[in-house]
């Protein structure tokens, strides 16, 4: 099936009642979760997962990608009107956002926000149909020693550009990769650091672990801030045309940052916050009056926004096409994938193609929604704010217990949600990003099984796993990030002392 | 000071992990067993939490944590922390309606809602929650030793 005819294909499956209400409900709760600061993306697809268990593959699918791409739109929101980021994505929308507010420019702020993310979510889909399709082929002549290395490099790359210390990374990581070699042993069967507990020879789930890291984690932030009250800019309806200088300045820092955000969501790591601090250099950079960002320039709004929503595009690709997350949020999509029966990976295009073609056509349809539902309602939206906290947080909480506890009735999965939400907090607190963890915890089965089937098929040389052409070449991409930074230290103290040698020369 | 102890915490964890990961058989280089790679994380682990530990010695201990965090504020974490706790101890005993009574009464009245309030929207959040999970989604919720 060629990208045009799989593309008509996937309307074809996108358009059905089902899952075009699946679509809005996703893109509605983004939206919200998106507003909300607290409960993000991760934490609000982690909750809503267990109820896509009766659903099909397609529309479990559907509603929790809508839940992703919806929340960049409602992050905007309160970042300009408000100046509280929704979720970490819009933090740089509200460094001028909220400036334009205070110029009585809101409305225009959020007509450009919600343009750009609707420009770059259209840009993106194309380029996962382009990007997917391409990268599954080559895949398909991927061998196990390939896979370890992606997913070696790709958490060496995570670890590099996940914020914070490489050791706190790091550090994550062997958490995460441990936490996955808990129960029983695929290949032998034998029960590992289960402490005799049947429950835990299944595993650690990972709802709970992403529940508890990011929903409970939250709710114990909330607790600790105390109670606040947010003032409201209110937005008239005919307040959101923004002028023709408006419009035309936000043209080329659109599609700028649709482009940017859909190669940094290529990568692994926090791609949609990444993106948005690269998108607002760039417009700075390329601006002949850069003295004007922070104090309401439309290309500091309207860049980002297209990237952070241009990198969710972007992220879908290596979940797409190869199986493989680079972030919590493509991990749950893949948990998701698992519970409803399917394989991830290089066949899901061929062998599930209402799956894949049906997941990109609504997420044109869903920027549609969005497009529908951010700009006449914000003000509706933003009411959402006057919900009191503390009735807000109690309601995750228990949303957060019922959640984990219906996944397999089990009490287990209780004391995993509460123990990493308590941890998640620390880590908070540490200012450790727990996302390399999840990212581990997902990759860690895979990496095992591959490196397990590669020295296997190698017959133990591992000299021979390492030397295959693309592995070499994975793990030198992975080693390389790691030493970026001692490489660039090492060139930026090279430069002076040539630049002297001229002067100390007679 | 909080991050050297942390440092410290999760060495020794690392260390348990090992310990436990030794035991497993490991196959040979051709047929790596079930003790293999948690045997390479379980090495992974504790040179980079050494590494951690070391470097938290080396520098000047930061204003990081719980040392921060005002009393009354650290009360409210620890009291949620303390009812999420209880909620899953009791769920078994208590079945979901009643613990998810208490559990949301007390959240809400730890993070500073009125008794009245607490109460009110507590028993109104467990009411909704068991008809829209146990009723409407069927998802089955311990009774406990009241309704089971």
């Amino acid at each position: 099936m060629g990208p045009l005819e799989g593309l008509v294909y996937g309307f074809s499956v996108a358009l059905t009642p089902t899952n075009l209400f699946a679509c809005f409900l996703g893109v509605l709760v983004g939206t919200i979760v998106g507003i909300l600061p607290g409960i993000g993306p991760v934490g609000a697809m982690a909750l809503l997962l267990p109820s896509t268990f009766a659903l099909q593959p397609a529309t479990a699918l559907i509603m929790l990608a809508g839940i992703y791409y919806g929340s960049m739109y409602g992050g905007s929101t309160t970042s300009i009107l408000v100046n509280v980021p929704g979720e970490a994505a819009s933090v740089v929308t509200a460094i001028d956002g909220y400036q334009m507010t205070k110029n009585g420019r809101a409305g225009a702020a959020l007509a450009v926000a919600a343009v750009g993310s609707f420009v770059a979510g259209s840009i993106g889909v194309v380029g996962i149909v382009l990007a997917s399709s391409w990268l599954a082929d080559q895949a398909l002549r991927f061998g196990p020693p390939e896979y370890f290395a992606l997913t070696l490099a790709g958490l060496a790359l995570l670890s590099r550009l996940s914020g914070g210390s490489v050791i706190h990374s790091f550090i994550m990581v062997a958490i995460g990769l441990a936490l996955g070699t808990v129960g029983m042993d695929t290949i032998s069967a034998i029960r590992r650091f289960t402490f005799g507990s049947t429950q835990l020879s299944q595993g650690i789930e990972l709802v709970p672990v992403i529940m508890g890291l990011y929903g409970v984690a939250e709710v114990l932030l909330i607790a600790e801030s105390g109670l606040k009250k947010a003032h409201i800019a209110s937005v008239r309806l005919r307040e959101l045309l923004p002028t023709r200088t408006e419009w035309k300045q936000s043209g080329w820092p659109i599609a700028r940052g649709s482009v940017v955000g859909f190669f940094t969501g290529l990568i692994p790591g926090p791609a949609a916050v990444l993106s948005t601090f690269i998108s607002y250099t760039l417009e700075r950079k390329v601006s002949k009056t850069p003295e004007r960002f922070g104090k309401g320039a439309i290309e500091g709004v309207a860049g980002p926004e297209a990237a952070n929503n241009g990198a969710t595009a972007g992220a879908m690709v290596p979940l797409l096409s190869l199986g493989i997350p680079f972030s919590p949020a493509t991990a749950i999509l893949l948990g998701a994938l698992i519970i409803t029966g399917i394989q991830p990976g290089p066949l899901l295009i061929s062998q599930r193609p209402e799956v894949f073609w049906g997941v990109v056509a609504s997420m044109y349809i869903g920027n549609i929604f969005l497009l529908i539902l951010n700009l006449p309602l914000v003000g509706v939206f933003v009411s959402v704010l006057r919900l009191p906290q503390h009735i807000l947080a109690t309601l995750v909480l228990l949303l957060c217990l019922v959640g984990a506890y219906s996944l397999n009735n089990s009490q287990l999965d209780l004391w995993v949600l509460v123990a990493f939400g308590t941890f998640g907090y620390g880590l908070r607190k540490l200012a450790i990003d727990p996302s390399p963890l999840v990212v581990a915890l997902v990759l860690g089965p895979l990496m095992e099984k591959t490196l397990r089937q590669a020295l296997f098929m190698e017959r133990g040389n591992l000299l021979a796993v390492v030397g295959r052409p693309l592995t070499l070449t994975l793990l030198l991409l992975g080693a390389l990030a790691l030493a970026a930074p001692l490489l660039a230290r090492l060139v930026l103290n090279r430069r002076p002392s040539r630049a002297s040698l001229p002067t100390a020369a007679p | 000071m909080i991050e050297r102890l942390v440092a410290l915490v999760v060495l020794a964890a690392s260390g348990v992990y090992l310990a436990a990961a030794l035991p497993l058989p490991r196959g040979t280089a051709a047929r790596p067993g079930p003790g293999f790679f948690p045997l390479a994380v379980g090495v992974f682990g504790a040179t980079v939490a050494l590494v951690w530990v070391v470097a938290t010695f080396r520098r000047a201990p930061m204003g990081l944590g719980v040392a921060t965090i005002p009393a009354e504020a650290r009360w409210r974490v620890i009291s949620t922390a303390t009812v999420l706790v209880g909620f899953c101890a009791l769920l078994p005993w208590t079945g979901y309606p009643l613990a998810a009574f208490l559990f949301a009464s007390l959240v809400l009245r730890g993070l500073g809602a009125r008794w009245t309030a607490a109460l009110a929207i507590g028993l109104v959040s467990a009411v909704a929650s068991y008809y829209f999970f146990g009723v409407l989604l069927e998802v089955p919720m311990p009774p406990g030793l009241f309704l089971g």
